[in-house]
Formats: structure tokens, sequence, C-alpha cells
């Protein structure tokens, strides 16, 4: 799998490079702003592209925009964003077109190789990724009157795990429940919540999320 | 009146105000002579007709009448205002009305020839009477002393030749009578008196387009001198069309001057009218606010353009009554001024249209009236402008604190967290690393050792740009700290004292911080020194260096931001920075507060 990856910070950079290489990935671009991974997207279309939210030249969502204008023009190619705020404005901006392929993660992700790879595999598949503790902050934002009250605590958790863009079956590695179990929970959830259950995981995750940022 | 009087309790900002006081006053017995003459011409003139019974023109005996009223009206405002041309043009123009029929109840040749010569002299006089009524009877453009030269062309050298070829009674003038030549003259002459009257009236039509509202009321008597002069004009015309005098003209025209003296005198009574409003004015004046105050003065002076502008104390220029800053305008603008003064301070200066010169008593008999109503105005506009400082200077320390917070924020995520996130990246790899490749696992965590320590320097600093931990213990230790770090040498003297209020000690530091910076940035220097002394119950703290100097107050915030800290303390920054004689910032900061802090 090929990916470009953008950073302005030059050892985080390398680091992460070749933390991707480590895993299997083949990194094909390693550029520092916005415009120069844009065009090395268009001169060499890669899989997926790894991409920090703030970038020169005004150091705050030069990141955003990119993934924005990549999944414009280049719709298959994933696009994953590494930010250091834990914020669901900046995760519901990148999904909110409907847009498939994406992910936001926060950036000391990278320590665990697995949860990046895992990531990377995702959004080149399509699917979304949003960052458990942007999750956690949606679920525990207070509201006035709180439907989330009337789920029980498994119900909640299942829902958490569904708004960081996990199929069932990674619902059920995760949670040790059965397939069976995790379908009847997310079917409550939907039930209680009043939503309704999307065709595919990615309809899923953004109706949720919808829901959680309401 | 007469003009001492006009020097008033009021001194003026005016340049052409001032003029007044430069001419010469002048003695009872000049006016005596000069109204005893008038009289006398006029007498003269009418004798003849009261007593001999000599047939003559009714049309004659309102002549000799306007040239009475001219002499009058002429006096009176020459009296009124002597720096003004205008009286004595006018009076001009009343005594030569009064050349012709005096002179030629004379029998002598010489006194018949005067007479035949100079029929037309008042017009030398009229015309830039009805030229210059904004300029004070004085010339000052192109046109219109163009228009005078024709004039004067023609009284002397179109009028003597026209008497050489004229075969008239007594005419010493007489070359050689001729018909024809004398024609030809006297048709060049007419031409003159088309011509002048049409040019003078266009200039005034232009003027009047140009004019304010008080302009346009002191232009009013030279449109009506335009529109007589017009009326001899078409005279002259119909006279060369059909070749007679038309007598229902004749009399238009000669009633039609009266109206020059008359608009003249009008506007003399105005004034007086207005001076009248001011017992409205000072009615009023009692209960009104200062906000109010500004359209009631230019109600009674007649300008609705009128501005107060009340001085700020301490000789920081000039402000209107919500307290913006106003400026007063140049001397021989289109806007005149005049200062308004209560026990020899200036409380207010008043900016009015120039035409209003013309009319100082007015001008100054409403400041007068209204001086202490503009003094407690004053100390509003004051009151006004330093709410209006504070509002900018509490805006601006907002501004400030945001800005410092966004600097903090950026620093935090670039910095330390962009450090630290990069050194989980590397402990990621050393974990991986450590067992397959020892030897690249070795120089990673040397990497990550380096990248551990930049963070904590970097953090180190930020913290300290926050608040020195140093000025825990005094602001002695921290500008120790401070010139310790500085990039120019600098050597440190402390008088001291007891222990600083928090606020003034912080307030110090960065006055002192925020000045060896520019230092180090921009003056060049080879030596700084750093002072604090102690005065009663304060502090100054000086930093002088020995550099190029030359330093703008103005430039960056970083000073503005130190002044406004500075005097939210009451206290005062001053910058002194001649070109190549270094800088000297000082901050004196007071501390009353001390005994409170201290307990």
């Amino acid at each position: 799998m090929r990916i470009a990856v953008a950073d302005d910070a030059v050892l985080f950079r390398e680091g992460l490079s070749r933390l991707l290489a480590e895993a299997g990935f083949e990194v094909t671009a390693r550029v520092g702003d916005g415009p120069s991974l844009l065009a090395q997207v268009r001169a060499d279309p890669p899989d997926v592209v790894v991409v920090d939210i703030r970038m020169p030249p005004t150091h705050t969502t030069e990141g955003l925009d990119a993934a924005r204008a990549i999944h414009d023009d280049h719709p298959a190619i994933g696009v994953l964003v590494l930010s250091a705020h834990v914020e669901a404005a900046y995760a519901l901006q990148l999904i909110e077109d409907g847009a498939v392929g994406a992910g936001y993660l926060l950036k000391e992700r990278v320590s665990d190789l697995g949860e990046l790879s895992d990531a990377v595999r995702r959004v080149a598949a399509g699917g979304l990724v949003i960052d458990p503790s942007v999750v956690a902050s949606l679920v525990a934002r207070k509201r006035l009157r709180n439907p989330l009250d009337d789920l029980t605590d498994r119900e909640r958790d299942v829902l958490s795990v569904m708004a960081e863009g996990r199929s069932n079956q990674a619902i059920s590695e995760r949670l040790h429940l059965s397939p069976k179990t995790v379908e009847a929970y997310v079917r409550g959830v939907f039930t209680k919540l009043g939503l309704q259950q999307g065709a595919d995981d990615n309809r899923r995750v953004l109706a949720v999320l919808a829901f959680l940022g309401r | 009146m007469t003009s001492e009087l006009v020097a008033g309790p009021l001194s003026h900002g005016s340049a052409r105000l001032a003029n007044r006081f430069a001419t010469p006053v002048r003695r009872r017995t000049f006016w005596l002579g000069l109204w005893a003459a008038a009289a006398a011409a006029e007498f003269g003139a009418l004798a003849p007709v009261l007593f001999r019974h000599v047939p003559f023109e009714p049309v004659d005996v309102v002549f000799r009448l306007v040239g009475g009223s001219f002499a009058a009206c002429g006096l009176i405002a020459w009296h009124r205002r002597p720096d003004n041309h205008s009286g004595r043009l006018m009076t001009a123009t009343g005594f030569a009305l009064f050349v012709t029929p005096l002179f030629s109840q004379l029998g002598a040749p010489l006194a018949r020839t005067v007479a035949l010569w100079l029929p037309d002299l008042w017009v030398l006089f009229f015309v830039p009477l009805v030229l210059t009524l904004l300029t004070g009877g004085r010339l000052r453009t192109r046109s219109d002393r163009a228009l005078v030269g024709v004039i004067v062309f023609e009284l002397l050298v179109l009028a003597p030749l026209w008497l050489m070829f004229s075969p008239e009674q007594g005419n010493l003038f007489l070359v050689a009578p001729d018909e024809r030549i004398a024609g030809v003259v006297d048709t060049a002459q007419r031409a003159v008196f088309v011509a002048v009257p049409v040019a003078t009236a266009g200039v005034l039509a232009a003027r009047w387009r140009a004019a304010s509202a008080p302009g346009r009321r002191a232009l009013l008597p030279g449109v009506a001198g335009a529109a007589c002069l017009l009326l001899f004009a078409l005279l002259v015309v119909v006279g060369l069309v059909t070749g007679e005098r038309s007598q229902l003209l004749l009399w238009v025209a000669a009633c039609s001057l009266v109206s020059v003296p008359a608009a003249f005198l009008w506007g003399l009574l105005r004034s007086r009218l207005a001076r009248g409003g001011l017992a409205d004015l000072f009615r009023g004046l009692r209960t009104m606010r200062p906000g109010d105050l500004q359209a009631a003065l230019a109600r009674a002076l007649g300008d609705p353009a009128l501005l107060i502008a009340y001085p700020r104390h301490g000789d920081l220029g000039y402000v209107d009554g919500d307290g913006a800053s106003v400026v007063l305008p140049d001397a021989d603008g289109e806007r005149s001024f005049s200062r308004v003064e209560r026990d020899g301070d200036v409380v207010a200066v008043l900016v009015y249209d120039s035409s209003l010169d013309d009319d100082p008593e007015l001008v100054e008999a409403i400041g007068g009236a209204a001086a202490l109503a503009l003094e407690n105005a004053q100390l509003h506009a004051e009151a006004q402008a330093r709410l209006a400082e504070l509002e900018a200077s509490r805006e601006r320390i907002i501004a400030a604190a945001d800005g410092e917070r966004r600097r903090i924020e950026r620093n935090l995520h670039d910095g330390a967290q962009q450090r630290l996130v990069t050194l989980a990246l590397q402990l990621s790899l050393i974990q991986r690393q450590i067992r397959r490749d020892p030897g690249d696992a070795e120089l990673l965590l040397t990497s990550a050792g380096d990248e551990l320590s930049r963070s904590l320097e970097e953090l180190r600093e930020l913290a300290r740009g926050i608040h020195p931990a140093a000025l825990d213990s005094g602001l002695e230790p921290a500008l120790d700290a401070l010139v310790l770090r500085s990039a120019v040498p600098t050597t440190l003297s402390v008088v001291p004292g007891d222990r600083l209020p928090e606020p003034v000690q912080f307030a110090a530091y960065l006055v002192a911080s925020e000045a060896l910076t520019n230092v180090a940035k921009y003056a060049n220097a080879t030596a700084v020194t750093v002072r604090v002394t102690r005065d009663d119950g304060g502090v100054v703290i000086e930093i002088a260096d020995d550099g190029v100097g030359g330093a703008d107050p103005t430039r960056g915030s970083g000073l503005r931001g130190l002044t406004d800290r500075v005097e939210a303390l009451g206290g005062r920054l001053r910058l002194a920075s001649p070109v190549d004689g270094g800088t000297v910032v000082t901050a004196e900061l007071p501390h009353r507060d001390q005994a409170d802090v201290s307990h």
C-alpha cells in the first residue's frame, strides 16, 4: 500500500515514514506543506495520505483544507488527518460532506504502530476513523435532555466504539462479546436514539456522529 | 463703537484678526472732518436744486442722494472696521459720485473739465467694493485686478482721449474738435461700461455658487451691486440701440444703487440683531447640556458648521464635545478660530466660517457670553476624552492578553507538544529496533534524549515568558536573571528598599525585559545600564543604552502595551531617543497602596 506523508516537523515526518515502512507500507512522498502534498498527490496518487492538521503558513487547519481538496479531486484516496487537538468540530468537519475513506486521529497514537496501521488500512478501504478521545468528548457532552441516559452502560460502550468507525466484528473483538450480542446492542442503541440503521458501516457511523454532534 | 473696544477680553487666533489691532487708531477729528466733508458735499450737490431753483432732472437728485448714502454708510463701516477696506471703498464711491455735480457748478474751466472728465469715477471704487466683500476690500484674484485695470484704462486713457476731440464748452483738454473721432471713442467707452458690469456679475455669480451660508450673507451687498451694474450696462445697450437714454431704466438703475449701502447696512444691523438673539442664548445656557452648546452657538452665529474645540489639560491638543481629537485650521483658510478665555485660561476655541471675521464683535460677544458654559463643557469634553482613552487602553490590554494567550498556545502546540509526540514516536521505533539492531536503537535513544532536553528548555523559556519565577523573591533577583541573559553587556544597579507590590514589580520587570529586547534588536549598543531608584511613594526604573537612538515610540505594539500597563498603575513611561544619542526608557511607578500590601 502506497502512502504520502505531510508534516512540517522534519524529525516527526521522517520517524513516521520509517514506522510506516516498518509496518510494511510504501511511503511514496514526504512533504512539509499543503500545496506540495496536493502536487505530489496529483503527480503520483497514493492509496492513503497521512497529513498533519497544522502546517505552514498559518499553522491552524491547513491539513483539513488539504484533506477536503483531496476528497474532492481524488475520492478514492483515503485521508488520515493527524491532530494535536481533541476537537470534535474538526473531526466532524472532515466527514460532514459524507466523505468516505477519512480519519481524524490524535498525533500521539502514532506511537502505537498497530493502531496506526489499522487506521491507515481502514481509511484505505473507504472506512471512517474517529479518535476514541474525540468520541469520548462527544459522548460525555452535557445535554439538557440526554437520550444517552436511556442507554445501558454496555450500550454506551457499543455506541462509542461504533462512533470510532468500527465494524460489528471489531466491536465484538474489542468488547469481548459475541457477534450476535453486539448486533442486539446495536439494534437497541438505534431504537432508543430513534436512528435509522444505515445500509453500510459508514452510514451507521455518520448517523451516530451526526447524533452525537447535534 | 471704537476700535479699542474690540480688543475686549478675548484674544484671537486668526492672523487676519490681529491685523485690526495693527491699524493705527484714528483721531476723533479725522472722523469729524470726514463727516463734515460728506455733509458739505451733499449740501453742495443739492443746494442748486433746493435754493436756486435752477432747472434739473429729478433723477439727478436721486444720484446726489445715492452719493450721500454711500458716503454715510461707508464712513460708518470704515469706523467700525478700520482693518476692512470695504468701508473706505464705499466712502470713496460716495465722494466720487459728488465730483461731477459739484465741479459742474463751478464756473472755472478747470472745474468744468474735471466735471466732464470724471463722471464715471465712482465706478473705479464701486467695482472693487462689489468684488472684494469676502476679502475685506482687498483685490486678491487676477480677475479682480484685471477688471479694475480696465476701469483705470477708461478713466486715464479713453476719457481724456474723448475730451481731446469733443467740442464741449470749457473743455481744457480740447485739441481738435472732431465729432467722428469723439464718436468712436465714446463707443469704446460704452463698450467698457457694458463689458465690465457683465464680467463683474459673472465673477460674483461664480463666487456665490462656491460660498458657504455665512459667506453668502457677506456677499449679499455684492450681489446687489452686481445687479445695479448690469442695469447700467443695460442702459448703455438700450442707448446704443435706440439712440436715446431710457428715463425709466435710468430711474431704476439710480434707485437700485441705494440697495448696495442698504444691503451693507443690513449686514451690520444683522450683526446687532444676532446679538439680540444673544439674550435667548444666554437664557438657555444655564440649563443647557454640553452636547447642545455647539448647536446653540451655531444658531447664534449663523454658521451651521461651527465647531467648538476644547483644549486638553497638559498640552494634549484639542477635542470636540465627544472627546474626539480636533485639529485647528490654518490661518487664512476657509475656517477661522477664536479662543475663549476665562480667568486667563483658554476654555474653548470656536472654529467658524472665515467670513465671520468681518464681525469679530459678534464672535467675541457670543464666546464671552458662553464662557462659563464653555468652561463646564470643557471639563465634560476632558472627561469624555479620558474615557475614550481609557476604553481604548482597556481594549488594547484585552487584545494584548488575547494575543499573549494565542502565542502561548502556539508555543505549546508547535514546541513542547510536537517534541513530545516525536519522542513517543521515537520510543516506538526504539522498542522495535532494540533487539533487531541495538546500534540503531542507541542512535535513536541519543536523538530522543536531545529532543527531551529541547522540550524541557522550551517549556522553561515559555514559563519564564509567562511569569518569571525569580520575581517571587523580588525585583532585584528577577532583574539579575534578566541582565544575565541580555545579549548586550548590561550593568544593574538597584537602590534597596521595601518589597514592591506584585503588579508594580512585574510592570518594572516587563519594562526592563522589553527595553533590553529592543536594545538587542535595534540599538546597536555596546553597553546598557538598568537602574532602579526610589522616590516618594514610588519606584523609577531606567534602561539606558549607548546605541544609535532614534527609536520611534509608535513602532511596534510592545512599547504601547507597556505604556498601557504602566499608566494603568498610575505611572508614566517615557522614551528619550535622540538620533546617535542612545535611548533611555524611564518608567515611574507609584505604589500608593504599598502600606496595604505589606500587611
